[in-house]
């Protein structure tokens, strides 16, 4: 059967992702060296510049061994590059700071603290009063679906939850920009979806500035203003595609839209060049 | 059924005791050697130890000098661990000097210290201290390498200094392993407690029980042993109270159930 995709005008929505905008992050010339053990060099990152607009969700793909999550380290600080630098709105980036919020895949909670504890821990760390602190926490709590569990300890929650409660704990200080480093890999297929759809509305309300590392192509086509498609060893840029979709985006509207199947047949095609060896010169 | 397994769990270390004493009993009245009373005989002698004012003292200051190096021991090692454990050049430094250290009975050292100390309360707490602390140190230290680096990130990106994550995330991530290392700490602070009164025959729990077997008086020796090991029983009881309080947390939350209940 042919999927005959409707054209009817709920998919015009008064915002598009053509938006006047200005970069808020500026990636230049930047390459990471790794020491492997036999004290041999391995390029992980080779000379990759990258502009990202503030307010865009910018997703980074690629195969495993890319250097797409060690990119996104140095963005967040938690690594320096060999060479090359960052910015962020013009300032160098040196270290660590709370403008930067990441989102790990590993969910990173602190286990000893409750869920309002780990969410009420960056605004409390920020200076906030504990009842200010804790009253906008409880409403993150609430956004991120999580109403009822304030008091759980995270060894207590499912893995969806727990990451749940870990981008509550990020948004909590208000990052100018989220670092996503695969925040749905290790949840399973269901729950990704899940947490993809909540992840899209939440985003869609304020238009933070998002980097999202991601090896999955349809996350990336489907939540994505634009893709940066890697290739591996040495990690480099091999393409950046604008996803020219319309949003709000609904899940079931847009599987069935042929330009967002094209996106995904397109990608998925440079994907197969990108991670093929064979296909290295 | 849950009701009869958790008696059943309750009683389990009664029934233990009651059954370590039996055998005793029956051991000593087979071998009918006068070196080896039976357990009837070792009870008996308790209350006149406890119930002796000079034995009370001599017991209590055991105690407190134990309590004192055991302090000291864990305020001291556990910043060195944790600091061993995030920083390499800081673990590079103290490795070998520990395991050098580790395999020394800390009871060996006693008599060189006691040359430079003396036979007084320094001398006995600073072997107190040595062996409590590289227990602590390790576990202190192995606790802190396996704290997740993201998680320290997500502490930095939230404004958390070095030193801040340390005291704040490092110390709380690593803190079951902490108390698993101090609770072998305490029991090695009891040990080398009575060791040290053994070297160093001055006063304590030890020199009773050391006076007595001197003396022959072997159904003491026996009841202090048993002294010796109830204190033993009852500060493990208090602290793993206390540890399953602060690290609640990371307890599993149900019991697993055996295989065989």
């Amino acid at each position: 059967m042919k999927v005959v995709p409707s054209r009817s005008n709920e998919w015009v929505g008064p915002v598009t992702s053509q938006r006047p905008a200005s970069a808020i992050i500026e990636i230049d010339r930047v390459s990471q060296v790794f020491q492997t053990s036999a004290r041999k060099d391995h390029l992980a990152l080779s000379d990759i510049s990258l502009t990202i607009e503030e307010g865009a969700f910018v997703s980074i793909l690629g195969p495993s061994g890319c250097g797409k999550s060690t990119l996104l380290y140095i963005v967040g600080g938690f690594v320096s590059p060999t060479s090359g630098g960052a910015k962020m709105k013009g300032k160098t980036i040196t270290g660590p700071g709370p403008d930067r919020g990441p989102v790990f895949q590993e969910f990173a909670l602190f286990p000893w603290k409750t869920v309002l504890g780990n969410v009420m821990y960056g605004p409390r760390q920020q200076g906030v009063r504990p009842t200010e602190a804790e009253v906008q926490s409880r409403a993150l709590i609430e956004m991120v679906g999580l109403k009822g569990y304030e008091n759980f300890y995270p060894k207590e929650l499912s893995g969806g939850m727990k990451q749940r409660v870990a981008l509550a704990r990020t948004l909590a200080y208000h990052p100018e920009v989220l670092l996503m480093d695969e925040p749905f890999g290790a949840l399973d297929a269901h729950t990704r979806t899940r947490l993809q759809n909540d992840l899209l509305n939440i985003w869609e309300r304020d238009r933070k500035t998002v980097l999202f590392v991601t090896h999955s192509v349809d996350e990336a086509v489907f939540l994505s203003d634009k893709v940066v498609m890697m290739s591996k060893s040495p990690g480099r840029i091999r393409q950046v595609i604008d996803i020219d979709l319309p949003r709000p985006r609904r899940r079931n509207e847009l599987l069935l839209d042929p330009r967002y199947q094209k996106y995904v047949v397109d990608i998925e095609r440079m994907f197969d060049e990108v991670d093929d060896p064979g296909s290295r010169s | 059924m849950t009701s009869l397994a958790a008696a059943a769990r309750r009683a389990a270390p009664v029934f233990a005791c009651i059954g370590l004493l039996a055998a005793w009993q029956v051991a000593s009245l087979a071998l009918k050697n006068d070196s080896f009373p039976t357990a009837i005989e070792a009870i008996r002698a308790i209350p006149d130890i406890l119930g002796d004012k000079e034995s009370l003292i001599n017991i209590l200051a055991s105690l407190r000098r134990m309590a004192i190096g055991f302090a000291i021991a864990v305020l001291v090692s556990i910043p060195l661990g944790l600091l061993m454990g995030r920083s390499r050049a800081v673990a590079a430094f103290f490795n070998p000097l520990l395991m050098v250290i580790y395999p020394v009975p800390k009871a060996a050292l006693m008599p060189i210290i006691m040359l430079w100390l003396g036979v007084g309360d320094i001398t006995k707490t600073l072997v107190i201290f040595l062996g409590v602390s590289l227990p602590v140190i390790y576990h202190s230290f192995e606790g802190a390498k396996a704290v997740e680096e993201k998680m320290l990130w997500s502490g930095a990106a939230m404004g958390l200094s070095s030193v801040q994550r340390l005291v704040r995330i490092v110390l709380p991530a690593a803190l079951p392993e902490i108390l698993t290392g101090c609770r072998t700490g305490l029991v090695l602070a009891l040990i080398t407690m009575i060791t040290s009164e053994m070297i160093a025959r001055q006063s304590g729990a030890g020199n009773i029980l050391f006076n007595a077997l001197d003396m022959g008086q072997y159904d003491t020796v026996f009841a202090m042993i048993i002294i010796v090991g109830a204190m033993g029983i009852c500060l493990d009881a208090i602290f793993e109270r206390v540890r399953a309080r602060l690290v609640r947390w990371s307890e599993p939350q149900f019991d697993m159930p055996l295989s065989f209940s």
